[in-house]
């Protein structure tokens, strides 16, 4: 009879008011080029959410503008109005509409979009993030929280893997903002991610080694790009995690007969 | 051992529990027994309309299993029965006549001797208090169960406190309880809230096993207790039932006669007050509120607003009468968003906290949701279905807001299990 508000939608939009401090300051320090960009994917995005709900009667949903952001944040700079068209529909379509919409999908969008420009055109450089975009995602993570949207599991496990790559005197400066930007708009995504608590744990540990680990020994990559890496390989393997961890639940259920 | 956190969702839905209150007796004048077309409860009558019933007198015997009775609750008249295809019970109702008195059952030997105890049970109806799980069905009479829960805490939001009832029948309840260990030959759990004791242990068998859980919404549902203690699955029957039913038991085996009343809150947004009654079962929900709701359009809930059905009569588990205002802004939109809406069912489940906390922790709660949604019965039996039932998922209903309704959907699923296990 009564009913709660915590639906798909609701969702998607918590999730965008977390990125909010990101977004503001990334528009803030990008100035009318960036807000360009950002339009330019939103409306890529936006037509496929459209065009999918005019096909497959598949309802639009506010994730495909947290998609949007992503890929306006991190994608390649230089690249052609056709690339970059390509990359979007690439990750909209093949990685979220195609398996039914976002909630059913099993990888990010954003990532896939991302990996997809990456590999494609690796001669395109990859965007210097302005520092403060690091601090912003502070914010973003405790909203994120604070609203049940985000895990913290998943964040105190990527502390504690970025604490220990510290601690073994790894130098981390140079990919710190982009780890932590790309950790709020990929990594946390809640679809793509580890879906039980041991799972996140390991999941925020999997994408914190993997981002030290290209940082000391791909010396080619540039931090954005590392970071995208890291978060394509952690989302890969978020199932088997997963897995491991029903497994060792029911092993601990066993004696309950 | 308590544990040192309990995963759960805290409701606010007014401000006023109705745990505190004086309860008052209202025997409502009409009153009816009542089965969901679900249930397939086929019955042969016992009894004509028109005849005078004592309370406690056997009024329906099962079809499928004779011993089975369902007893008047009320002195009085058998105003109508109502039976559907095949013989299944929809209801029979009852006019309250207080002179037509009390069946008096003979309780002698039944505390000592099982067969005698399930007899005396089964002849006075109180055996269909009794809830197996898997499937949540009244159990079959010869079915031995591997442990029996006993509830004596209840965190469905506005729900009655059983201490409150305890406090009164305590020896009846203590009777009850001890007659428990001669239906199983297992542990019997009492679980209870962070308060008191409700039983001294030493006065009873080694196999009690005291439960104390916080009093966090859904960890006072028997599904949960049972998940985490001693789960249920096809071949290992766990019954589970109100420690107000015991008490009752331990009337019945005491002085022979079944208890008129049980407590019972009637709360909701649509109520001037919330009141703590002891009615009888079956009683008059209309009859329970009617002096108390506020003006205007209001919907009778049997049950918690949570997993509560709109009803005329109280349900056979329920302690709770709901009475809602409607909730405004719930039309169906634009026809164009509610047809998507309709084309995209089941929606699919985002992962939050909300939803994490709605059960408890007690179970990996997305990738058994998933399973659920996918109808993947081998991994959700495997995540611990068949210990829950359809009341398990109301606040996973409620916080998601999943259509169609989780517990619908692990009610097919249990019906599933059932069909491939249990052949008919």
């Amino acid at each position: 009879m009564i009913r709660g508000l915590w639906d798909r939608e609701t969702i998607a939009l918590m999730l965008l008011a977390a990125m909010l401090p990101m977004g503001a300051s990334w528009l803030i320090a990008g100035g009318l080029e960036a807000a360009g960009r950002l339009l330019f994917f939103l409306v890529v995005a936006g037509i496929w959410h459209v065009l999918w709900m005019l096909a497959r009667a598949q309802p639009p949903s506010f994730a495909g503008a947290l998609t949007a952001l992503a890929i306006a944040m991190l994608a390649p700079e230089d690249l052609g109005l056709f690339a970059l068209l390509l990359g979007t529909s690439f990750g909209v379509v093949m990685a979220e509409l195609a398996f039914g919409g976002w909630g059913r999908n099993v990888l990010n969008p954003a990532t896939i979009a991302l990996a997809f420009l990456g590999f494609s055109y690796p001669a395109a450089p990859w965007p210097e993030l302005p520092v403060q975009l690091g601090w912003a995602a502070w914010p973003a993570a405790a909203i994120g929280v604070v609203f049940g949207v985000t895990s913290l599991r998943l964040l105190a496990g990527a502390a504690l893997g970025f604490a220990a790559a510290m601690l073994a005197g790894l130098d981390l400066t140079a990919v710190w903002t982009a780890a932590l930007v790309a950790l709020m708009l990929l990594v946390c995504d809640p679809v793509a991610s580890a879906a039980t608590g041991l799972g996140r744990w390991l999941n925020g540990l999997l994408y914190a080694l993997l981002v030290a680990l290209f940082a000391v020994f791909w010396d080619t990559a540039a931090p954005v790009q590392a970071a995208v890496s890291a978060a394509l390989l952690t989302s890969l393997a978020a199932p088997l995690l997963d897995e491991f961890a029903i497994a060792l639940w029911l092993v601990r259920r066993k004696r309950l007969g | 051992m308590p544990r040192l956190s309990s995963a759960g969702l805290l409701l606010r839905l007014s401000e006023e529990a109705p745990a505190r209150l004086p309860a008052e007796l209202t025997i409502t004048d009409e009153c009816a027994l009542t089965a969901r077309p679900a249930d397939d409860f086929r019955v042969e009558p016992l009894v004509r309309e028109g005849d005078l019933v004592q309370q406690g007198a056997p009024v329906l015997r099962s079809r499928r299993e004779p011993d089975v009775m369902v007893t008047a609750p009320v002195p009085g008249r058998v105003a109508e029965i109502a039976l559907g295809p095949g013989h299944r019970l929809s209801s029979i109702k009852f006019f309250h006549e207080p002179g037509a008195g009390r069946r008096q059952f003979d309780p002698t030997g039944a505390e000592d001797d099982s067969d005698r105890l399930r007899a005396l049970l089964l002849a006075s109806g109180l055996w269909r208090r009794l809830r197996s799980r898997p499937y949540g069905r009244v159990p079959p009479v010869a079915e031995d169960p591997s442990a029996i829960f006993v509830m004596a805490i209840d965190t469905r939001p506005l729900a009655p406190d059983p201490r409150t009832v305890l406090h009164e029948v305590q020896a009846d309840f203590e009777r009850g309880l001890r007659s428990l260990f001669l239906l199983t030959g297992g542990p019997v759990f009492l679980c209870q809230d962070e308060g008191e004791e409700l039983v001294g242990k030493p006065r009873f068998s080694d196999r009690l096993r005291v439960v104390t859980d916080r009093h966090v919404h859904p960890h006072g549902l028997p599904g949960y207790q049972i998940h985490a203690r001693h789960p249920a699955r096809v071949g290992r029957p766990v019954w589970d039932i109100h420690a107000e039913d015991v008490a009752a038991f331990g009337t019945l085996l005491r002085e022979g006669l079944v208890p008129e009343t049980r407590m019972v809150a009637v709360t909701g947004t649509a109520l001037t007050k919330p009141r703590l009654v002891r009615c009888q079962p079956g009683a008059d929900l209309r009859a329970l509120s009617y002096t108390h709701t506020v003006p205007g359009p209001h919907r009778i809930l049997s049950g918690s607003p949570l997993d509560g059905e709109e009803a005329r009569w109280l349900r056979p588990r329920d302690r709770q009468v709901s009475v809602m205002s409607p909730v405004p802004g719930n039309d169906k939109g634009h026809w164009f968003l509610s047809a998507l809406r309709l084309a995209s069912r089941p929606m699919p489940l985002v992962p939050n906290a909300a939803l994490e906390q709605s059960m408890g922790q007690a179970l990996p709660v997305m990738p058994f949701l998933r399973a659920l949604a996918a109808g993947d019965t081998e991994t959700a039996v495997r995540l611990g279905a068949l210990s829950l039932l359809e009341e398990d998922l109301a606040l996973a209903d409620y916080v998601s807001n999943a259509d169609p309704g989780l517990a619908r959907l692990l009610r097919s699923l249990l019906d599933r299990v059932q069909a491939e296990e249990e052949p008919a």
